[in-house]
């Protein structure tokens, strides 16, 4: 399916050159904050430097024209002033640009006669010239295996996750909270207003790619709502898409004579047009995030009935019901550990001061020993009545009880139980006084593919909605 | 703005919808007293009158309305009051008479309504009648076309889905036949692209049906 856009869009993810226009060796210009962002990501294209004043950055010369550079140039990036946009579509439709993606911003999205005016004639001239456009008003694309940094040189790792975005904001922050948690992208684009190329373009490519295996959207609009149900529907039954619908206005809600018209609003409208494509609606960059790292670990949902581990030293109790109700409010299922389970558990650690039922409190292990600890953990996955294992650890006591070294060997083992059996492992590991240590805690996790999230909730949420996928999919 | 070229009367708009085959109560144009009578004597009774104009939307709220009429007694003064109600409500409502039809047995309330999305065309609306789709806007959307599994997800979807299960004694609601008639909305709708919007409110939905008691259709 869309196996077309594959070749269309190759210079736009792949270009073999790059030209940046607005460029400048001098003073410091957006133009040339791009061209040191392509060199210091290690671009292995060839970069054109374009401005006006001359001079070089590095060893690359800046020419004055687009026309004079002397080979053949796939991708250009624009960063000059709206005045000269239609002019500089001239050139690129005479030197056969494929793409070119507009930084410059000051269009429709100033809702202004002007601004539209101006986007009309840029596309009725890239329509004729055969060059397409993202943008205007956008930091475009992001491609981390072709060494396409986002503006200001962000580049993650390459990884198996695409993502569009209106917003360049909100693309951004995506790429750097998947630097952290561990989300690696395969390519990405903020498009802005979208002129020519839109969010149905970028979702059929990304449908298509077979380097992406799922998909994270963010959009506050379209101009073509009925292409974009058809492509979602289409890419929906490809891989996971996860959309993110920001702007919650009442645009469908004036003037209307029937109770229909008058309770129909946009978000409403938008959730039940998710809904029918199978895309899975989120409400925030946490729940994008968190879908999306769940997807790149675990690929599909085996089952809602979570067992959860609490109280790794200590804290268990409170914890432990408050880790409950945020599972079965997010539509989990916390069945009974089995009767030898727990006849386990409770050999292993005695039979005063812990639960062990479901949720299990196995703080009573900081008396008996890591050997003890890791037992019951074992245990516990290893209990037919639960699909996926969740563990609370907490850096504050942790650290304190067992020490750095103590709090390695844990998590070591958990990425060892996670290796030798099929049941997926999540650790929820939630903020406290030691913020820095936690972080560095939760890096060996995520590198070893372990979700980690900071609260039960998001974790909670996001294995709801990875199963609500799967019985999607099965059922189409 | 409002006028009679593009507010259909009930009695025009159930007739459409009949002929699309969505299952409506269905209700005539009696121009006088005397009409109103005989219709109702050939509809049996009990029966409702409803005023029909172009001009008066909310038909309830300024008296157009007269339930649970069992002889022709009753349908003659029901006849008087509704058209004094209106000409003092409405002194410039173009009357065309009053609709007659059925009283419909009482089954479970819900609303199949459609407008028009700026950005994804026609859409339709699901929702229980009554308190709940105003109040509380318990109501699920979808775009046109609307498939069989997107009508039964819109059913299901609404918090009050439970009261359609069948609720404290009350009969439930025939699901199956609540998607058929979203089905067949979604039909019609794309059939007649004029239809800028449109309320089936309320439905009467039974164990083995559903029935649309009142509509009502706003051309572009």
């Amino acid at each position: 399916m869309f196996e077309e856009k594959l070749k269309e869009f190759e210079p736009i993810f792949y270009p073999k050159s790059i030209a940046v226009v607005g460029a400048s060796a001098t003073s410091i210009k957006t133009g040339s904050v791009w061209v040191e962002d392509l060199r210091s990501a290690g671009f292995p294209g060839l970069i054109y430097p374009v401005g006006f004043s001359g001079g070089r950055i590095g060893n690359l010369e800046i020419l004055p024209n687009l026309r004079l550079i002397p080979g053949e140039v796939d991708y250009v990036i624009v960063a000059v002033p709206r005045q000269s946009a239609l002019d500089l579509l001239d050139d690129c439709v005479a030197k056969n640009v494929k793409a070119v993606h507009f930084f410059t911003a000051g269009f429709s999205e100033m809702d202004t006669q002007q601004g539209r005016k101006l986007e009309e004639q840029m596309l009725e001239k890239a329509r004729q010239g055969n060059v397409r456009i993202i943008g205007p008003n956008c930091i475009g694309v992001y491609c981390p295996e072709h060494k396409i940094p986002f503006v200001m040189g962000i580049l993650g790792e390459t990884g198996s996750v695409g993502f569009i975005s209106q917003s360049g904001g909100i693309a951004t922050k995506l790429v750097t909270i998947g630097m952290t948690r561990h989300i690696n992208y395969s390519k990405g684009v903020s498009f802005g207003n979208g002129i020519d190329l839109d969010a149905s373009d970028f979702l059929q490519y990304l449908a298509a790619d077979s380097k992406t295996k799922m998909i994270g959207a963010y959009l506050e609009g379209t101009r073509d709502g009925i292409r974009l149900f058809n492509t979602m529907k289409q890419a929906a039954r490809t891989k996971p898409l996860v959309v993110w619908k920001g702007g919650r206005t009442e645009a469908g809600a004036q003037a209307a004579m029937s109770h229909t018209g008058s309770l129909a609003s946009s978000a409403a409208i938008w959730s039940g047009m998710l809904k029918q494509t199978g895309a899975i609606e989120v409400h925030s960059l946490e729940e994008l995030t968190d879908t999306l790292l769940i997807f790149q670990e675990l690929g599909r949902g085996q089952g809602t009935r979570v067992a959860i581990i609490g109280g790794l030293a200590d804290g268990g109790g409170g914890n432990s019901v408050a880790a409950g109700d945020a599972c079965m409010e997010n539509g989990l299922e916390i069945p009974p550990l089995s009767f030898d389970a727990r006849q386990g558990l409770s050999k292993l650690l005695g039979e005063v001061g812990g639960i062990m039922c479901n949720p299990v409190d196995v703080s009573q292990a900081q008396f008996r020993g890591l050997a003890t600890l890791f037992q019951a953990i074992d245990l516990v996955v290893r209990d037919t009545i639960s699909d996926i294992v969740l563990i609370q650890e907490d850096t504050d006591i942790l650290l304190r009880v067992y020490s750095r070294k103590g709090l390695e060997e844990i998590n070591g083992f958990l990425i060892e139980l996670a290796r030798r059996q099929d049941k997926p492992i999540i650790v929820v590991l939630p903020p406290g006084s030691i913020e820095a240590e936690r972080l560095q805690i939760e890096r060996p996790l995520l590198a070893a593919s372990i979700p980690v999230f900071c609260s039960m909730e998001r974790a909670a949420k996001a294995i709801y909605r990875l199963n609500q996928y799967s019985c999607w999919r099965e059922a189409n | 703005m409002v006028t009679s070229q593009n507010l259909l009367t009930e009695v025009e708009s159930k007739e459409l919808l009949r002929k699309a085959g969505i299952p409506v109560v269905e209700a005539k144009l009696a121009r006088s007293k005397k009409e109103a009578i005989s219709i109702s004597r050939e509809t049996g009774f009990p029966v409702v009158l409803k005023i029909s104009s172009p001009d008066v939307v909310h038909k309830s709220d300024s008296g157009g309305v007269k339930l649970g009429l069992t002889n022709a007694a009753q349908v003659g003064k029901a006849y008087s009051q509704i058209m004094s109600s209106i000409t003092q409500a409405h002194p410039e409502a173009r009357i065309d008479g009053v609709s007659v039809q059925t009283m419909a047995p009482p089954g479970v309330e819900v609303i199949v309504g459609m407008s028009k999305d700026p950005q994804f065309g026609p859409v339709l609306m699901f929702g229980l009648g009554g308190i709940l789709v105003e109040v509380l806007k318990d109501v699920s959307f979808r775009i046109v076309p609307v498939t069989e599994r997107d009508a039964r997800e819109m059913i299901k979807e609404i918090k009050g889905y439970p009261v359609l299960q069948g609720y404290r004694g009350q009969k439930p609601a025939s699901i199956p036949a609540l998607e058929q008639l979203i089905v067949k909305v979604s039909q019609f709708i794309e059939n007649n692209p004029r239809i800028k919007e449109l309320d089936l409110n309320p439905i009467f939905a039974y164990p083995d049906k559903a029935v649309a008691v009142d509509a009502r259709i706003i051309l572009e």
